[in-house]
């Protein structure tokens, strides 16, 4: 069952069904002098097949949750990728295919490997979808009885051994001015805690970055946090969100969701719960968009020290050493006592002018 | 059946009027705190506007085919600047902060000529402003963003407002008098320019030494 944040993802009004499938087998090429040829063929729309490419297009909506956009080349409103996209959906012939198969097969390096393209475009009311996946090359072992003895023989080209792991894209619209320019995309190959999609795939050949660009999405995280802090009351979640705080503000740049973030420093539910009721929509908060650690300190301006017993002194910047006496006990350890005085009234986070 | 202006009526009061409020809001967050801005707006294409840019030709034949997919400024924003080196910083916030489609420095075609400048952008409209009731159809993909130094704004908001009189096309000297006047509000930009730049210099190599 699809989420809410993938419900209300720009998905075509009504079911579109596949019109129809070119596949293409991609080999490595990036830096090659002599790519080797691209050979491809339409798929037929029947058969075992078309029966496993069928759920990858239909649920492309649910399964590709990174929003996407072409970007801007030379300030102009042109993208090679997304022209070679329009001119194969307009077309929608091999030729065209072939096309967006060479733009992949010159980003695609040795580490990538062998992989088979499809391209899956249907049509309804002038709406038009269109689904671009890659399957990973795989081996395997056939076995086959012949009479009473058995054949095994290794294989060394086998796609779609599960048909879960693949990478996708997927654009809708009616208008090629208009539509086309944002999309979804999906890598379930990916199993790393450093991305959440290749970058080859969407920036070297869609030629894309994340929709939210990522300042753009550090800040709407960081202000749902400082909100938080300041108007929740209750202290457990102020608790939690000066923990967390301390981390992320020393988190270097990666691709994240506000969601993913917060579980990565085990942030407790409630918190969590209490952070996504501040962010303007509650999908936002599963979104993908690269952290930019900068703007995260700049909107959440709080000195902190932190001690290796544990304690976190935090204070607005400017009146950090006025809010806390710092002693020194024992120099050459560098061993210092804090301590302060004062009413509990609340506890803020400050924003920085830029 | 109906036509493009009852269509575009029905879309300006439902959708582009409440977005362009939004976009202003959240422009103007963005840049709370940045230094010498003068103005920020945003705004919904008016009506006519809208029906004369959609009914206009290249070439003998429609500009626009499907005017309601086709024009992307039906809202459009503003930042207006103090000095002509704020236009870049402000770009490079932009960029920072919104998905572009088109960005362009828009100057006059040839060094000897004065007219119209300015900063353009062609902006997604941020995901957070879409309104998730309205369907893909009714709504805008993008906005355009204009930014402009004080004396770029002045200018062209008269020029605009000449070139829409009803008394028809500008004569040859009324058109050489007001290139000399964008030629003025230029030369204005760089002298202001010029002088803050010096003047910030100056701020800082007078500051007194600590004792």
């Amino acid at each position: 069952m699809p989420t809410p944040s993938q419900q209300a993802q720009a998905a075509p009004a009504t079911k579109i069904d596949i019109d129809s499938i070119h596949s293409f087998l991609i080999h490595p090429g990036k830096g090659a002098e002599s790519p080797h040829e691209i050979n491809g063929a339409a798929v037929p729309k029947s058969g075992k097949l078309f029966d496993m490419l069928r759920p990858v297009f239909d649920e492309a909506e649910e399964d590709c949750p990174h929003k996407i956009a072409f970007n801007s080349q030379s300030g102009q409103q042109k993208n090679d990728s997304r022209d070679a996209l329009i001119a194969y959906i307009k077309n929608c012939d091999l030729n065209h295919g072939r096309d967006i198969a060479k733009r992949l097969q010159v980003v695609t390096t040795h580490r990538s490997g062998l992989g088979l393209l499809f391209l899956m475009k249907g049509g309804k009311n002038g709406e038009t979808k269109i689904v671009v996946s890659r399957f990973p090359a795989d081996s395997g072992i056939l076995a086959e009885e012949k009479g009473k003895g058995l054949s095994v023989e290794f294989l060394e080209r086998i796609f779609m051994k599960s048909a879960k792991t693949y990478k996708a894209a997927l654009y809708s619209g009616s208008s090629f001015t208009k539509d086309f320019w944002r999309g979804q995309a999906a890598d379930k190959q990916i199993n790393s805690a450093e991305s959440v999609i290749a970058d080859y795939w969407i920036r070297e050949f869609l030629l894309s970055d994340f929709l939210t660009p990522g300042e753009a999405g550090t800040r709407r995280f960081a202000i749902a946090v400082r909100e938080t802090m300041n108007r929740c009351a209750e202290p457990g979640v102020k608790q939690d969100i000066v923990a967390m705080q301390n981390f992320v503000a020393k988190m270097p740049s990666q691709v994240v969701s506000a969601k993913g973030l917060l579980d990565q420093f085990h942030v407790p539910e409630g918190t969590q719960a209490q952070i996504k009721d501040r962010f303007p929509k509650a999908k936002s908060f599963e979104e993908t968009f690269t952290f930019v650690p900068g703007e995260f300190t700049k909107l959440v301006n709080m000195r902190t020290i932190e001690l290796d017993n544990g304690a976190l002194l935090t204070a607005p910047t400017d009146r950090f050493d006025q809010v806390f006496t710092r002693e020194p006990v024992a120099s050459a350890v560098n061993l210092f006592r804090f301590s302060t005085q004062g009413t509990i009234v609340d506890q803020r986070f400050r924003k920085v002018k830029p | 059946m109906t036509t493009l202006e009852e269509t575009f009526t029905l879309r300006r009061e439902r959708v582009l009027v409440p977005l362009a409020d939004r976009i202003e809001a959240h422009l103007k967050s963005v840049f709370s705190g940045f230094p010498r801005i003068d103005r920020i707006s945003a705004r919904a294409k008016s009506v006519a506007r809208f029906i004369g840019k959609g009914a206009k030709h290249e070439g003998g034949i429609p500009k626009y085919a499907d005017p309601l997919n086709q024009i992307q400024d039906q809202v459009g924003a503003r930042i207006v600047t103090f000095y002509a080196s704020d236009v870049e910083k402000v770009r490079l916030e932009i960029e920072k902060y919104f998905k572009y489609i088109e960005s362009k420095k828009i100057v006059p075609e040839s060094e000897s000529e004065f007219g119209y400048e300015g900063r353009h952008f062609i902006l997604f409209v941020p995901e957070d402003l879409i309104d998730d009731k309205l369907d893909r159809e009714e709504s805008v993909e993008f906005f355009e963003l204009q930014i402009k130094t004080l004396f770029q704004h002045a200018w062209s908001e008269a020029e605009h407002d000449l070139g829409y009189k009803p008394s028809g096309a500008l004569t040859s000297d009324q058109k050489r008098r007001l290139a000399f006047t964008a030629a003025q509000a230029w030369g204005a930009d760089q002298i202001f320019n010029e002088l803050y730049r010096q003047t910030s210099a100056t701020t800082v190599l007078s500051e007194p030494s600590p004792r």
